[in-house]
Order: structure tokens, then C-alpha cells, then sequence
């Protein structure tokens, strides 16, 4: 383990000491392979040292108060921090044993392998189907029956079919803004990625609305690699396999949820799991 | 810690109950913002009087100046008579030499006044025979006025209006004398010959100019062929040959057809009318010289209509006369509208592909900020700046250069490189730019960063976010640009004048000669018609009512044109209701 001690690291570093990184589970294999990972927006660091494998065919949760970096370290795995000026990484992420940030990685290529659901529901002012076929309409598909059974498939996976099954044709603007992030896991996966990054997907949702989320999640963990960054620790415990808890831009600790929630290695983990800060 | 006695809950319920109970409280009016509201009401209701107050001046004015007025016929003491419509009544200040020189009656009544005399402003037209068009009358002249039924207004081709009667006709060479404003021979004899008018007018505009243009472009191949060959070439002779060969059969058309109106202009010399104005002067004119005539003072309210409404109609679809002061306008309505929208077809594009390489692909620095603030000011510039920039680089420099490679053989008449309708609105759309680009990039940037990222994260490229999802999403916000360009556009004169616009040009810019859309024409404009008809007309007076008439029309066209980019704007706008951010 490299602790990166330079003189930008503020002394809180050297309080962590290394994460507290639990054996791993017996799966199928890795899709994110995360390592020494340093971010930094301008000169202000976001993530340092970041080292874990997110495993295939897992529900992976990222916790940790706000500003942790969870969502950074989220956004870096389809390069969406690729639109903000004056970032820097140092690092890799690998995915399927490629560095994304390999000069070679087509940023495009990568993203329609990963589908994204945002924190807030933000569907495209189009009808509900042409929400769901968009990541087909952009790669020039304009059969009918493939963009109907995909438009079929996608919305069944996201338990939204029996609902809007008469309305495809509708604004989506129109749908409850449950309908509407459904709706958008629906676009997330009818493109047919290997990932499915969420950003606090049932932070702007009610109850209701949350709990069909995190059932849908529960059922899209066989087919699909789900990463889930949440504020909220009992989704985390509810939805994930492993948890992953970060603070000031650190991992802190990683491991099957369970563990995490009920022996934690660090105290630091326990602390924020037992609700006594963040 | 300390322990909370019975003592200290029964204070704070004291407390918070004199809080409740405490009466009379009184919040300063500043704190209200009370002032502020008055302020703000009070400058909303300015604007609105005064924008109110200007369109009220403006339509009463243009709408009431096509209404058939009565003809009065004043016998003045000294003996004169004057025909003509009561324009306006005014009290003016006499020079106190002036009372003086008076007899005393009418000094002691003016005295009175405290110097000042009642006048009214008649207009007389017969400028043919009087000289003048209008005339003062002061009050204190005035024998007796009337309004006899047997005076006619004529509105005539050429020389103004007249005031009179008809003293007698000529209808296919026999004399009718005397013949009443509804005698129905003569009123069949006037549509006969208006409608002669119009075969004459069709044989030498349409017809001969046909030939004409066949003949010109005969000689245009002659020097075309001179210009790309030599003049001794055998391919220019065979070009003279041809010149030769086909200009006879067209010479001898040009013949017939100049024969053809010559008869027809026979026929017209038979229909004469004679006027006499009030006083019994005479004046003989065709009868096809006569647009309109009336008995001002016996009309029925279904005549006063039937005027009014052909009054409107030869303005909106006829050429103008009489220096621009009579006559129609439908050139100006033309040039107008196809300036305006060929400016906007320019603009358009430019502006917000501009725009969205700013906002969307240019690396946010110091020189793209430079380049925001010169096209913020570029809106600033003087609009005759854009006028004399467009005579000189676009008519001047690629008119002329457009001339020198594809028209050599019209050389020296410049063809584009003289003002014309494609220049006016290049100038005016670089004059509109900035207004589309500002906008344009208001609406870009108020595109959420969510849909975006959506659409990023879908896979999609840069390009196709902006082309799915910010464009659609910015319409309606780079409409409402057009929308300002096009009014700015549409009522800007001054640059007109110099790249295009003239005061006279009856040939509209699509007619049936190939390339059928003449670009390259100079045109008529309503603003600068305005102009033209207020301050460079022979006579102001006349002029005026057409000022409002014209200005009606042109905001009338500019309402059209916004109400229809504002309809396509909101049908945009509806496909993004209930978006909820």
C-alpha cells in the first residue's frame, strides 16, 4: 500500500493510515479496478490514494458525508469529470483490464458501456419512448421493431412498463418524478451497459417512490455491475453487497455491507454507521 | 445545568403571551416597500401611457385619413370663393401691426382674443389651375360658408386632387352635359376607361417589356460574345448574325403591340371629362385620368364605406403616384417584407451557429470574452455606420467583383454592384447579429447542465447533445432573438438609403423574367417611404395623412411578422411544459 505522503496532504492524512480493506467475496470477478487514484479540481485535492475493486455482478454502495468525493470518485468511472475545467488525475481505473484514462479509451465507447442515473430525475423533453431509445437513436438505429423491443425491454426492467405502457407517446415531462428516474434507469440500461452508475438516485424522491427504486435495484443487481452512491446509510444496507465509506477524499473502509455495518475495522466507520457524525 | 422552577415556566408563559397580545405594532411604510410599489406602478403606467398614447396618435390618424370628408364652399367677403375639405382649425397670433391695419370690428374682436385669430386650412386641390394645394382661411373673411350637393372631390391620375363640378362629358364622342357624380353612363363610361387604362398599361409594361428584354438579351450575347472571343471572332459574328436575324420578328411584335395601345389610347382621347372649379374654371382630361370622383356632401353612409374600403384597397395594391404622396404603397409592402425575411433567413444561421460555437466549443478565456464584448458593442454602433460598411464592401467590393466575373457584358451598368435587396439585407443581418447571438447564447447556457450530462452519459457525442437536446431545448430562447432581430430589422431606415433602398422602384424584385428572383434590384421600403412622403414631397400637408397611413401599415406588418415567429415560439414552448426545471 503507497500512502502518498507529499507536501500537499494536509496532516489529517497521516491520522487515517491505510484503509481498512476487508477479504474479498467469492464472485464471478472485477469491473472497476480503482488504483492509487489521486483527483484534484484546480488545486484543491478531492481524492487521494484511492485503492478497491468494485466486483461483477454486485451492488457496490460508495457512503460517506457530503464532500466526501463519492460522487467525484462515481463520476470519474464514465468520465464525466471530463467536462469540468482544470481537473487533474493521477492513477488508474480499470475496467475490463483497460485504463479508462488510457489516451486511447474513446470516452464515448466507454460511457455506452456504463449507463448513468443522476440524483435528479432528468429526463429529455421528448415523449417517454423516445426517452428510452435515445442511446439507440445516437447510434443511428432506426428500426422499428428493434427500437420497440428495446423500448419494451428497457422499460420492464425498470418496472415502469405497466405504468406508462399507454402513454409512450406522451411528454415524459408529464410522469411523477419517481416515473421520471425510473424512466431514466430505463434510458440508463436500454443501451445495454455492463455498469450502472447511480448519483444518490432517491435523493429528490419520496418514500414511496424510493422503495420501488431500491426493489428495482434489488433486481438489477444479477444482470447488470451496480455502483450506488447514496447519503442515506440504511438504502446503502437495504440495496448494497459492498459498501464502500470514504471521508475527506479517503477510502476508509470497504467490505461486504454487512460487515461494515455491524463490525467495522475503523473507528471512523463506526462512528458515521452508528449516526454519531456526518 | 440549571433546574427549571414552576416559577420560570409561568415568566416565559407571561412572556410569550404579552408577545401575542402586544397591540399596535407598527412597521415603518419603508420596511413595507409600499414607496417602492407606488415607484414601480407609477413607472409602468408611464410606459404604458405612452406607448399607448403613441399607437392611439398613430391609428386614429392613419385610419381615419381614408374617410370621404364633406366639401365646404366658402364665399369669403371679398367676394372669392373656396372649395376644398376642412383639414384643421387653429387659433393663431396675429402681428400687432397687423390688427391695426384691420377695420375696427374685427380688430376689437381680436383684441378680444388677446391677439389671436381663428383659422381653419381647407384643402382645395386644383393645384393644376390655382397653384396650391391648400389654403388658409381666416375667420374673420368669411362671408358664409355651405356645403352644396352638387360639389365633387375627384381624385385624378396626375395633379392632385380637384374640387368641383362636372361640367360636361365626352363618352365615345358624344357630349353629355352636366351629368351628376351617379349619372350611370358616365360611371360605365369611367370603369371603361380605367379599364383601358389597365390594357395600356399591360401592353407597355408586360408586353413590350418583354420584348424589350429579349431584344436587350440579344445584345448581350452579341457582347458577351465580343468580350470572351474578340470583336472579329466568328463567334461574335455569328452572335451579330443571330442579333440580327431574331430582332426582326421581335421589332415588327414591338410594332403591333405599340399600335395596339396607340388605338386604345384613341379610344381614351373620345372619353374626356371637363371640370370647372368653384369659381368656373375649366380643365378637359381623359376620362381614364379620373380614379375617383364624388359629391362630397350627399353621400349615403354605404357610399362613405364603399370609398373608404377602395381607398385602403388602392393603397395596399397599387404603385405609387404623384411623388410617392398618392397611390399605393404595395412595392414598399413588398420590399419590406421580403428585406425582412430574407434578412432573417441570413441572420439566423449566422447568429447561432456563432453563438453555439462561443458557448458550446470555444475555451472559455480572455479572447472569447474579447470577442462577447465586441459583438455586445457591435449593437451599439450607429446603424448608418452598417449602411455606409454595406455600400462599400458588399455592393462597392463583392457587387463588384460579383459583376466583373458573371456580368461583363452589362459593364458599365452595375448589376450587383449597386445597392439592391440582397445587399440591404446582408447589411441589415450584420447590423442584427449581435442581437441573435446574445440571445442565442442566454438560451444555451440556460440549458440545465442535467440534460447534458444525460445525454453524455447515454454515450452521446458533443455533437449530438447539442444537436438532440440543447438546440430543441434553446429554440424558443433563440427565437425570441429573431424575433428582436427581425423587429429591429424590419423598422431600420437609415442604412436602407444607402445599400438599396430607393424613393421609386415599381419593378418588384420577382417578376417573370428569369432568374425570376432578381436580388440584386433596388427596392422600396415603408420606413423609408415614410420619409420620402413627409419631408421630401412637394407638399408636406398632403404628405402627412400618408405618414400615418404608412407608419400604421408598417407596424401592422411588424405585428404580422412577430405574431407569427411567436406562434412557432410558443408551439416550441408547448413540447417543454411541466419541465420542472
Amino acid at each position: 500500500m503507497k500512502v502518498a505522503m507529499t507536501d500537499a496532504a494536509p496532516p489529517v492524512a497521516a491520522a487515517f493510515g491505510p484503509p481498512s480493506v476487508h477479504p474479498k467475496r467469492g464472485t464471478d470477478g472485477e469491473a472497476i479496478r480503482i488504483r492509487d487514484f489521486n483527483l484534484w479540481y484546480g488545486k484543491a485535492q478531492a481524492l487521494y490514494d484511492v485503492n478497491f475493486t468494485i466486483e461483477r455482478g454486485l451492488v457496490t454502495a460508495l457512503i460517506g458525508p457530503s464532500g466526501c468525493g463519492k460522487s467525484t470518485l462515481l463520476r470519474c468511472f464514465n468520465r464525466m469529470n471530463d467536462l469540468i475545467d482544470n481537473l487533474r488525475i493521477e492513477g488508474r481505473i480499470e475496467f475490463e483490464g483497460g485504463d479508462i484514462y488510457a489516451s486511447t479509451v474513446d470516452t464515448i465507447a466507454l460511457r455506452k458501456q456504463m449507463g448513468m442515473v443522476f440524483q435528479k430525475p432528468n429526463p429529455f423533453p421528448m415523449s417517454v419512448f423516445e426517452n428510452v431509445v435515445y442511446p439507440l437513436r445516437i447510434d443511428g438505429i432506426r428500426d422499428r421493431k428493434v427500437l420497440d423491443e428495446t423500448c419494451y425491454k428497457a422499460l420492464q426492467g425498470a418496472a415502469l412498463w405497466n405504468e406508462v405502457k399507454d402513454r409512450l407517446h406522451a411528454s415524459a415531462l408529464g410522469l411523477s418524478g419517481g416515473q421520471q428516474q425510473r424512466l431514466c434507469i430505463a434510458r440508463a440500461i436500454a443501451g445495454d451497459p455492463e455498469v450502472l452508475l447511480m448519483d444518490e438516485p432517491c435523493s429528490a424522491l419520496d418514500p414511496i417512490a424510493t422503495a420501488k427504486i431500491e426493489e428495482l435495484i434489488d433486481e438489477l443487481r444479477e444482470r447488470y455491475t451496480v455502483v450506488i452512491v447514496t447519503h442515506n446509510m440504511q438504502q446503502a444496507a437495504r440495496v448494497s453487497d459492498n459498501t464502500a465509506f470514504m471521508y475527506l477524499g479517503r477510502l476508509i473502509e470497504y467490505g461486504e455491507t454487512e460487515t461494515i455495518f455491524n463490525n467495522p475495522l475503523n473507528v471512523r466507520t463506526q462512528d458515521y454507521v452508528t449516526g454519531r457524525f456526518g | 445545568m440549571t433546574t427549571i422552577t414552576a416559577d420560570d415556566v409561568q415568566q416565559a408563559d407571561r412572556d410569550s403571551s404579552q408577545a401575542v397580545t402586544r397591540r399596535n405594532i407598527t412597521i415603518p411604510l419603508k420596511a413595507r416597500g409600499e414607496p417602492a410599489l407606488w415607484a414601480l406602478g407609477g413607472a409602468l403606467s408611464v410606459g404604458i401611457v405612452m406607448i399607448f398614447g403613441f399607437l392611439l396618435l398613430v391609428f386614429y390618424n392613419g385610419f381615419t385619413t381614408f374617410i370621404a370628408k364633406p366639401v365646404a364652399v366658402v364665399t369669403l367677403k371679398s367676394g372669392e370663393l373656396v372649395a376644398g375639405e376642412p383639414t384643421r382649425s387653429e387659433l393663431y397670433k396675429l402681428a400687432p401691426d397687423a390688427v391695426k391695419a384691420l377695420a375696427p370690428t374685427d380688430a376689437a374682436k381680436i383684441e378680444a382674443r388677446g391677439g389671436y385669430e381663428q383659422r381653419t386650412l381647407y384643402r382645395t386641390g386644383n393645384y393644376d389651375l390655382s397653384g396650391y394645394d391648400f389654403k388658409w382661411v381666416d375667420d374673420r373673411n368669411v362671408a358664409r360658408a355651405e356645403f352644396p350637393s352638387d360639389v365633387l372631390f375627384v381624385e385624378r391620375l396626375e395633379w392632385g386632387a380637384f374640387v368641383g363640378r362636372i361640367k360636361a362629358a365626352a363618352i365615345d364622342g358624344k357630349t353629355v352635359s352636366t351629368p351628376t357624380a351617379k349619372d350611370p353612363a358616365l360611371v360605365q363610361a369611367h370603369e371603361a376607361a380605367l379599364q383601358r387604362l389597365q390594357a395600356i398599361r399591360n401592353i407597355e409594361r408586360n408586353l413590350i417589356g418583354r420584348v424589350n428584354y429579349d431584344l436587350e438579351r440579344l445584345r448581350l450575347k452579341v457582347r458577351r460574345a465580343e468580350l470572351n472571343y474578340g470583336p472579329t471572332s466568328p463567334e461574335a459574328a455569328a452572335a451579330r448574325a443571330n442579333e440580327v436575324e431574331a430582332s426582326g420578328p421581335l421589332r415588327a411584335q414591338y410594332e403591333l403591340l405599340a399600335a395596339e395601345a396607340q388605338r386604345i389610347r384613341q379610344i381614351d382621347q373620345k372619353n374626356t371629362v371637363t371640370l370647372a372649379d368653384i369659381a368656373g374654371k375649366e380643365k378637359t382630361l381623359p376620362l381614364s385620368g379620373l380614379v375617383r370622383f364624388y359629391a362630397a356632401n350627399d353621400l349615403t353612409l354605404a357610399d362613405k364605406i364603399g370609398i373608404y374600403l377602395s381607398r385602403w384597397w388602392e393603397f395596399l395594391s397599387s404603385d405609387p403616384r404623384e411623388a410617392n404622396t398618392e397611390g399605393g404603397v404595395l412595392p414598399a409592402i413588398f420590399g419590406t417584407v421580403a428585406m425582412t425575411l430574407l434578412m432573417v433567413l441570413m441572420v439566423a444561421p449566422v447568429g447561432v451557429i456563432t453563438a453555439l460555437y462561443l458557448r458550446e466549443y470555444a475555451q472559455q478565456g480572455r479572447l472569447v470574452s474579447v470577442v462577447r464584448i465586441s459583438v455586445n458593442n457591435l449593437a451599439g454602433v450607429p446603424s448608418i455606420v452598417y449602411g455606409v460598411f454595406g455600400l462599400g464592401f458588399f455592393a462597392y467590393g463583392l457587387g463588384s467583383s460579383i459583376d466583373e466575373v458573371f456580368f461583363l457584358e452589362r459593364l458599365p451598368n452595375p448589376t450587383y454592384g449597386t445597392g439592391g435587396l440582397i445587399w440591404a439585407a446582408l447589411t441589415l443581418a450584420l447590423l442584427t447579429v449581435p442581437v441573435v447571438i446574445v440571445a442565442t447564447e442566454e438560451a444555451l447556457s440556460a440549458v440545465p447542465r442535467s440534460m447534458r450530462e444525460g445525454s453524455l452519459a447515454c454515450g452521446a457525442s458533443k455533437w449530438q447533445t447539442i444537436r438532440n437536446i440543447v438546440l430543441p431545448r434553446a429554440m424558443p430562447g433563440i427565437m425570441t432573438g429573431i424575433i428582436l432581430a427581425m423587429a429591429r430589422g424590419a423598422g431600420e431606415v437609415a442604412p436602407l438609403m444607402l445599400v438599396g433602398v430607393v424613393k421609386l422602384a415599381p419593378t418588384l424584385p420577382i417578376d417573370a423574367y428569369f432568374p425570376y428572383i432578381h436580388l440584386e434590384r433596388s427596392f422600396m421600403h415603408l420606413g423609408f417611404h415614410i420619409y420620402d412622403v413627409g419631408f421630401q414631397s412637394r407638399n408636406s400637408e398632403a404628405g402627412k395623412p400618408m405618414v400615418f397611413v404608412t407608419t400604421c401599415l408598417l407596424i401592422g406588418i411588424i405585428t404580422v411578422l412577430n405574431l407569427a415567429a411567436i406562434i412557432i415560439r410558443s408551439r416550441l414552448k408547448r413540447r417543454f411544459a411541466g419541465s420542472q426545471f
